[in-house]
């Protein structure tokens, strides 16, 4: 995951979901970094989970089990 | 009759303000201040509005008694207030005492410090230095979650000093992975010359 190709934000209820994510994602070699909500998508003060958007199927795929709602969003360019 | 200001245990810059706000609307006051910085600071603040300054130490306070002298005209605008070893102009100094944000949960804290180095290093503004200690050092070392942020703050000017004894006592001295190995007299120099501190 690189600053130049495109990424995603994984977005979570809470911030505990959030650390399961990264921990999952992690085991399952893909490749993510723990960052703040861009401003541009909430003014919440939360945590989410970005990837590269190359992998969001497969984050998809290993973030199943989860039975409460989340969502992925393209990575603004600034937040 | 001179107006009395009494700035005994006002802390500084408190007695200065005083001072100077009556003087607006006398052209005599006694300010009583309880310590020497006191003394230099009100002193320094009535010499530069053309007043004369005289000081006695009465045992319940120090007494100064300040006069719009005839001829005495302001010599500068008010320099900025000494306080102690205050610098205003010196650097901003993030310090990480620790590798979490806050305290009372670790797991918490982890997340929230990972999240507030990955914002600084998108900012557009930086410290000019950080400096790590204790569980700080974990931060910048290889392994690190924050090492590319930091690594991209450092490529922006920032300087980066890494506690070397904490390093030794957590046997993480071969894995520093961004900045300087530091000392307690560095760090002791940064700590009192900073401008602004800012702890995480």
């Amino acid at each position: 995951m690189t600053s130049t190709e495109a990424n995603s934000i994984l977005i979570f209820h809470s911030v505990h979901h959030a650390i399961w994510a990264e921990s999952v994602l992690r085991k399952g070699g893909i490749e993510c970094k723990m960052i703040p909500i861009p401003r541009s998508i909430s003014s919440d003060c939360g945590v989410c989970v970005r990837i590269a958007s190359v992998d969001e199927s497969r984050a998809a795929a290993a973030l199943s089990e989860l039975a409460e709602e989340w969502r992925i969003e393209p990575y603004p360019a600034r937040g | 009759m001179s107006t009395v200001i009494d700035a005994r245990g006002l802390s500084c810059p408190q007695p200065v303000i005083n001072a100077k706000r009556a003087l607006e609307g006398a052209d005599s006051i006694v300010v009583i201040v309880d310590n020497r910085t006191a003394v230099e600071n009100v002193s320094r603040m009535a010499a530069s509005q053309g007043c004369a300054v005289d000081v006695e130490d009465k045992g319940d306070g120090i007494y100064l008694f300040i006069r719009k002298s005839s001829g005495g005209q302001p010599i500068a605008q008010m320099t900025p207030v000494e306080c102690g070893t205050v610098n205003p102009a010196g650097p901003t100094v993030m310090v990480f005492a620790s590798d979490t944000m806050g305290c009372g949960n670790d797991e918490l804290g982890g997340v929230l410090m990972r999240s507030l180095v990955h914002t600084v290093g998108e900012a557009d503004d930086k410290p000019d230095v950080m400096v790590f200690y204790n569980t700080g050092v974990r931060l910048a070392v290889t392994g690190s979650p924050v090492l590319d942020d930091l690594r991209l703050i450092a490529s922006k000017g920032a300087r980066i000093l890494v506690c070397g004894t904490c390093l030794k006592f957590f046997n993480l001295t071969e894995s520093l992975a961004v900045g300087n190995v530091s000392n307690m007299y560095e760090i002791k120099e940064l700590l009192f010359s900073a401008g602004r501190l800012v702890r995480p």
